[in-house]
């Protein structure tokens, strides 16, 4: 009883949809047909990304509702979410991570780190951007990007 | 002198030969001329067997061949069965054993000259027809049986200490068989089976009681029973795969011939007590076995183990015709008994396989731990494929051998809820549960036996450098494989030299199984079985399946992919499940009753306690009945001899002494009993 009449009492929390993206999905993202599966790779980062992915995930901005969703495997994924400069331990495995997903597939880079390395460029133990790793398709600045900006890439690749 | 006596003349006379090239002929001709005349001496057994059970009976006196009261010897359709089995075995074993041989130890001239005698012992034991012929075979039987346990001993010490364990066990056997056949013979007033069978009727119920209980225990023991077992998961993984194969395959089952030949027909039957012991022993070991079966790690063990099982489920049958008879219930104690020596031949049959498909892994990689094998079935194909044979049979599923037997046996027990009385209500369903425990745990045995030792990939170097065994032991082997096949496939042909077998245990002319072409039908009470039918119907539906797959995947476009790791580098051998990680689970369901033991080991570097340097783990899961059981009766008789060890002072004064206060208690004893 608590459960309902807490949900009775918090209401609807999330934020407003804001409009449709303007632009068409990528060309690989249409045959998605508005559902994407998305897994997320930690490729190096300092955290600050994934507490951003998992307010975007969250109750208030809801990624859910337009169509992307969190997966355990890349072997069940359409977009690979990457995060962070990519290490030297870590290039290898997102190679690998990219390559066990099947095709159409997309590589949406999240945080500054992860489109030029950001604060840790030229560290001794960085491989590079991801863009040097794997092609990127879709990108999201900021350090950390805000919520809604991770939404509104998702969208970019769901459509919807 | 008919074809069984003939065919036993045979038979002796190629074990003189075999034990003679044995001897006497240089190393290169001794194993392929003693070998072949092995297997020889087996198929004249076997003929001498299969003669029995059609119906041929044989006796013979031979007064001046022992001393005091020379031999005896008959054959009737029951000792057919345990002959044909015996026959069999050492047919396959030893053509088996000219490959298996070859090399070290196991091709000296002791092991080569002793090796047919105990074959010959094994088939002459079931033909006994008094208690001297009996006993002295026995004896014969355990003696060869134990130089050849203890043939490579200068390799392992553990085979030391296993022999050590058969000799004293055995022994303790034959003493319980001597006083209580020595008692029977005594009440009886003759020693003869025919003077025994007529003279049983006369005696007291105790002594029939004590007979029974007495001889029994020492037959138990043989059959491996629980609590007597100790002696077998020690002897059977040391002894040379062939003698493994042997024992667990022939040996054992005159244990079952003994309770059956002393309970049903000399004794006549006797109370149900006495038969709802015999059930309740098999029940326990049936499920005792398979569960320390399901925790062993070595091939051997747990192979020996699965003996104990099996044998238990033998007794089963025996207790349950035991108690039918004592019931007055003919036809379903007929039933009984069929389904039991069914069994007995049956897992003959997969068991003699299994261990020499095991001697197959041994002679290749030099290793019996499962943790250690892995990837054999692309380096032994065969030797895989005839394993995975046995494996069926054992697991007692359509198609396999065991399965026909098992059913039979359920048969029997299910139909028995007919019979009056509280405790057939009580004791029959519970066997029944333990027959379907022991079954159910008996397929993930043989899935861990054979799926963590011959698939995945190797996880040690020698496993990984493992090679096909010689023509003669897949010769051998694929003997026996094809009997599991015949046995599996139309248990039906020997239906009727069961039903002989069974009026020759007194459980007169009933005949509960018939087997009419490839039906076997059972035909006092509703059922019948096509086993080949089941198997067809089996192959069908395999190939059905994996042709629809195939057609369907042919369609799509095919792409070769890596497979997905987590990222992290390639699965390594020792990430594959171990038979110990596969045991696992079952282990912590059955905790209570295995009580497993686990150890942690933490030693932390000298500067600190909290930096670790090592952390061992260890876990074992002992024989938990030899733990409790044996344990404390060994402490004690150690420290009896501590003790004992006083009154030996290397003094000659007290020695003396010693001798003439006993001559003096002597004389006072005599004069008060006087």
């Amino acid at each position: 009883m608590s459960l309902l009449r807490k949900i009775r009492d918090t209401g609807r929390v999330a934020e407003p949809a804001p409009p449709r993206p303007e632009q068409e999905p990528p060309a690989a993202a249409r045959e998605l047909g508005g559902s994407v599966q998305v897994r997320h790779v930690d490729a190096g980062s300092c955290n600050g990304c994934e507490i951003e992915i998992g307010a975007a995930f969250g109750p208030v901005y809801d990624a859910e509702r337009y169509g992307a969703r969190l997966v355990a495997s890349p072997r069940h994924a359409d977009v690979a979410m990457v995060t962070g400069p990519v290490t030297r331990n870590m290039a290898e495995p997102l190679r690998r991570t990219v390559a066990a997903m099947a095709q159409p597939r997309l590589v949406l880079a999240v945080g500054d780190c992860a489109m030029n390395c950001g604060e840790f460029a030229g560290g001794y133990g960085v491989e590079g951007a991801v863009g040097d790793v794997v092609p990127v398709d879709v990108s999201v600045a900021g350090c950390p990007p805000e919520p809604d900006k991770i939404v509104a890439a998702l969208r970019s690749v769901t459509g919807r | 002198m008919n074809t069984v006596g003939a065919a036993l003349a045979a038979a002796v006379g190629f074990a003189a030969v075999a034990a003679a090239a044995g001897m006497w002929l240089p190393l290169r001709a001794r194993v392929p001329v003693a070998g072949a005349c092995t297997a020889a001496l087996g198929a004249a057994g076997l003929a001498a067997g299969v003669a029995a059970l059609g119906g041929r009976t044989w006796s013979a006196d031979l007064p001046d061949l022992l001393p005091l009261a020379g031999v005896h010897l008959a054959v009737d359709a029951l000792s057919g069965v345990f002959m044909a089995v015996a026959g069999a075995v050492v047919l396959a074993v030893g053509v088996y054993g000219i490959g298996y041989a070859g090399g070290h130890d196991l091709s000296s001239r002791g092991v080569q000259a002793v090796l047919p005698g105990f074959a010959l012992t094994l088939i002459l034991v079931p033909a006994a027809a008094s208690v001297s012929t009996f006993l002295a075979l026995w004896e014969l039987m355990a003696l060869t049986s134990l130089a050849l346990v203890v043939a490579e001993h200068r390799q392992r010490s553990a085979v030391r200490e296993a022999g050590l364990w058969y000799a004293v066990m055995t022994h303790m056997g034959l003493v319980l068989l001597l006083v209580g056949l020595a008692w029977f013979a005594a009440g009886a007033g003759g020693e003869s089976f025919p003077a025994l069978r007529a003279g049983a009727a006369a005696m007291s119920p105790t002594a029939r009681n004590s007979v029974f209980v007495l001889a029994g225990l020492g037959f138990a023991s043989k059959a491996g029973m629980v609590p007597l077992h100790a002696w077998l998961p020690r002897a059977h993984p040391e002894a040379p795969s062939h003698v493994s194969a042997l024992m667990s395959a022939a040996m054992v089952n005159l244990g079952v011939y003994g309770i059956i030949r002393l309970g049903l027909d000399l004794l006549g039957g006797g109370p149900r007590w006495w038969w709802w012991l015999v059930l309740a022993t098999g029940a326990v070991s049936a499920v005792y076995g398979i569960l320390q079966a399901a925790v062993a790690t070595d091939l051997k063990r747990l192979l020996a183990y699965s003996t104990s099982e099996n044998l238990g489920l033998v007794l089963v049958g025996v207790g349950a015709a035991g108690m039918f008879n004592a019931a007055g219930d003919r036809p379903l104690a007929a039933l009984a008994l069929a389904a039991a020596l069914l069994h007995t031949v049956n897992h003959a049959a997969f068991k003699a396989l299994l261990f020499c498909a095991a001697g197959s892994v041994l002679h290749a990689t030099g290793l019996r731990d499962l943790d250690k094998l892995g990837g054999l079935r692309a380096r032994m194909p065969v030797t895989a494929g005839l394993f995975a044979v046995a494996a069926l049979g054992a697991v007692a599923l359509p198609p396999g051998n065991g399965f026909t037997s098992e059913w039979l046996l359920l048969q029997a027990l299910m139909h028995g809820l007919a019979v009056p009385g509280v405790s057939t209500a009580i004791v029959l369903p519970v066997a029944v549960a333990a027959i379907a425990l022991s079954a159910g745990l008996a397929a993930a045995v043989f899935v861990k036996a054979l799926g963590v030792g011959f698939f995945a990939r190797p996880r040690s170097t020698q496993a990984a450098g493992a090679h096909e065994s010689p023509p003669t032991m897949l010769a051998g082997m694929g003997l026996l494989a094809l009997a599991c096949a015949a046995l599996a496939l139309a248990p039906g042909a020997l239906a009727p030299g069961l039903v002989r077998a069974g009026a020759a245990a007194g459980l007169s002319d009933v005949r509960p199984v018939s087997g009419e072409g490839l039906q076997l039908r059972l035909t006092q009470v509703s059922g019948s079985l096509w086993p080949l039918w089941i198997a067809g119907a089996l192959a069908v539906m395999m190939a059905a399946v994996s042709g629809l797959t195939r057609g369907l995947s042919r369609r799509r476009r095919r792409t070769q992919a890596r497979l997905w790791d987590c990222g992290g580098g390639a699965p390594t051998p020792r990430m594959a499940y171990t038979a110990t990680s596969f045991a696992e689970p079952l282990q912590r369901v059955f905790d209570d009753v295995l009580a497993p033991e686990q150890d942690v080991d933490v030693t932390p570097v000298r500067e600190s306690a909290y930096l670790v340097e090592r952390v061992r783990f260890h876990s074992r899961v002992p024989d938990r009945i030899e733990h409790r059981l044996y344990r404390p009766v060994l402490n004690g008789l150690s420290n009896l001899g501590i003790a004992a060890r006083r009154l030996a002072t290397g003094s000659v004064h007290a020695y003396l002494g010693y001798g003439f206060c006993t001559l003096v208690t002597l004389l006072v004893v005599l004069a008060v009993m006087q």
